[in-house]
């Protein structure tokens, strides 16, 4: 079995006396693509800090390629590489930007070369932009320009934290083509943080939920967060903006965050059945899962998006696709509470 | 004739009188100057050379410290931010009193022979310097953007890449203090003429020379001579910025 390219024991990190992150174990295959999803506040960003060498953790060890690793680490400064959240470039031109982390490894031969490369490779025209300074671009030029700088340095590890959260759609999907042609290209490995659900899944050979700092998940899971508020009934709940009601079991805290296992799909109201709870909603989007090679529905319900594993068969049978209205079956006492 | 009128009338006449020195100083710098006058030229010389020893010493240990204080987080770094601050405030001529009871033959640092010499006005005019140096720089690199730090540290820097790194991109900053300190340098009477003591070509600043100059009722001469100090002024900045535009 191959080496893990990362492997983490015991870590906690704390903030003064906030702990913001604690995992027990978790490792990451080399070549691999990691996704971190989890609402903001869950870690997902100080978990890409310490593995970019960026901090060292309060408590615990960070081993890369075997060899426990910290900030400026000579095993690993120059194979990884981390494109932050919010761009931002030096006080310098484009070309000294890009060049900036070849100077660095004094990789000196044809840097104007490797620049240019790294810039056509996010969709940047190296003859319009390598003289321009830092501040004559706009905000998703300068994400590219960035992302062009970690690229050039054809990293082993590439940690990428919202990449495409404050760019526009065209600026997005470069991002995210260029991303994939390193991995395929030259073997990265990727861990890449992003509210963007559908497109985690679709790249992906692991999905991490994390939520208050901790991995709770892996995988394609529908995770609904509180708050919950009790009804009438006695029982919990809350109310979708379709007015729906979501129920569920007794919560540990209102503020807890539900894992909620979808039973099944059907076009039909199915009929009921003891203790399931039957809510409709809306196919808006059918996805392959590349890892599995199944078929993934994520079905609004209200502004909730359920994630159900369909086969393709029942695909061609129901006729599911975007926009056809659809009922999830559930039971209350099967979800986990986090 | 009305009160009034009277007030008038000074006002025009005082006026007059300042014009025609700012007039006569014009005339008088560009004939010092253009003329080659020996003792202009010895008092701009011992301007020059002094002030650059100071600012070359204060920057090479104000910079570095500097840094520091804006850079790294330690235990009473408020206290000396506020001190450091204060000394920017430092009084000319309190500085030249310490200078002298430090250089004066009965002082400790007597037996040096710096006294009424060019590096002992350096020493002072260093001290002078040194704070607002080292604020400047520290307000500088702490006002550096937090994300800096992820993206060299990201790139594969090690400490003192880091540090290089971080300094250059602070580098307007700390050239805008490094010009506030200069000005402050070349523009003080007080440590010229405590520790060097006003001697004709040897220690004769443009500005003790101004100080000298009006005491004799020279005023023309002075105004002259305050227009060489802003030419000098003028030249330095223009130069730096030049730089900024080239870096």
């Amino acid at each position: 079995m191959d080496t893990p390219i990362y492997e983490i024991q015991s870590l906690n990190h704390s903030y003064g006396d906030q702990t913001v992150l604690s995992i027990d174990h978790l490792t990451v295959k080399p070549a691999s693509i990691v996704g971190l999803v989890g609402p903001n506040g869950s870690g997902k960003s100080t978990l890409l800090r310490l593995l970019g060498l960026i901090e060292r953790p309060s408590q615990g060890e960070i081993f890369f390629n075997g060899h426990q690793v910290q900030p400026f680490s000579d095993e690993a400064r120059f194979l990884i590489t981390m494109l932050p959240q919010e761009p931002f470039l030096m006080k310098r031109s484009v070309y000294n930007n890009v060049s900036y982390g070849l100077k660095l490894r004094r990789n000196g031969k044809d840097i104007a070369g490797k620049v240019k490369d790294a810039l056509s490779l996010v969709g940047l025209e190296s003859e319009d932009f390598v003289r321009r300074p830092w501040y004559a671009l706009s905000g998703g030029e300068t994400q590219r320009v960035a992302l062009a700088a970690r690229l050039a340095l054809k990293p082993k590890v590439l940690l990428l934290d919202e990449p495409t959260a404050s760019v526009d759609a065209a600026s997005a999907q470069l991002i995210k083509e260029a991303t994939l042609r390193a991995r395929q290209e030259l073997g990265t490995t990727l861990i890449v943080a992003s509210h963007d659900w559908q497109w985690l899944y679709e790249i992906c050979d692991e999905v991490l939920h994390l939520f208050k700092g901790k991995i709770f998940g892996r995988g394609r899971e529908t995770i609904i967060f509180g708050p919950w508020q009790k009804l009438k009934t006695e029982k919990w709940g809350k109310i979708l903006s379709d007015n729906q009601l979501l129920q569920v079991s007794s919560p540990p805290n209102q503020e807890a965050a539900a894992v909620i296992d979808i039973l099944s799909v059907s076009h039909d109201l199915p009929a009921a059945t003891g203790e399931d709870i039957v809510l409709s909603g809306t196919v808006s989007r059918l996805s392959l899962e590349r890892k599995t090679g199944r078929l993934f529905a994520t079905i609004l319900v209200g502004d909730f998006p359920f994630s159900v594993g369909i086969d393709f068969e029942q695909v061609k049978e129901h006729t599911i696709f975007p926009g056809e209205t659809i009922f999830i079956r559930y039971r209350p006492d099967q979800i986990k509470w986090i | 004739m009305p009160s009034s009128s009277l007030t008038a009338v000074a006002f025009f006449s005082c006026t007059k009188i300042v014009m025609n020195f700012l007039l006569e100083g014009f005339i008088q710098a560009f004939h010092l100057l253009l003329s080659g006058n020996a003792e202009t030229y010895s008092a701009v010389w011992a301007t020059v050379k002094v002030s650059s020893y100071s600012i070359l010493s204060s920057l090479l240990i104000g910079i570095p410290l500097g840094f520091c204080l804006g850079y790294f987080e330690f235990k009473r770094k408020k206290p000396i931010r506020i001190i450091v601050d204060t000394l920017m405030a430092l009084p000319t001529v309190f500085i030249g009193l310490v200078v002298y009871a430090f250089l004066t033959h009965r002082g400790p640092l007597g037996n040096i022979g710096l006294l009424f010499t060019l590096p002992g006005i350096a020493i002072g005019q260093t001290i002078l310097a040194l704070p607002i140096v080292i604020g400047l720089s520290a307000t500088a690199v702490e006002s550096m953007d937090k994300k800096l730090r992820i993206a060299i540290m990201s790139m594969g820097a090690n400490r003192s890449q880091l540090f290089l790194s971080t300094l250059w991109e602070s580098r307007h900053g700390i050239l805008a203090g490094s010009i506030a300190a200069y000005g402050r340098v070349m523009t003080e009477v007080g440590i010229s003429m405590m520790v060097g003591g006003n001697i004709k070509w040897h220690t004769r600043t443009v500005t003790t020379a101004i100080a000298l100059e009006t005491n004799k009722g020279q005023f023309g001469m002075g105004v002259a001579l305050g227009l060489v100090l802003l030419t000098i002024a003028f030249c330095v900045n223009l130069s730096v910025s030049l730089l900024r535009r080239r870096y």
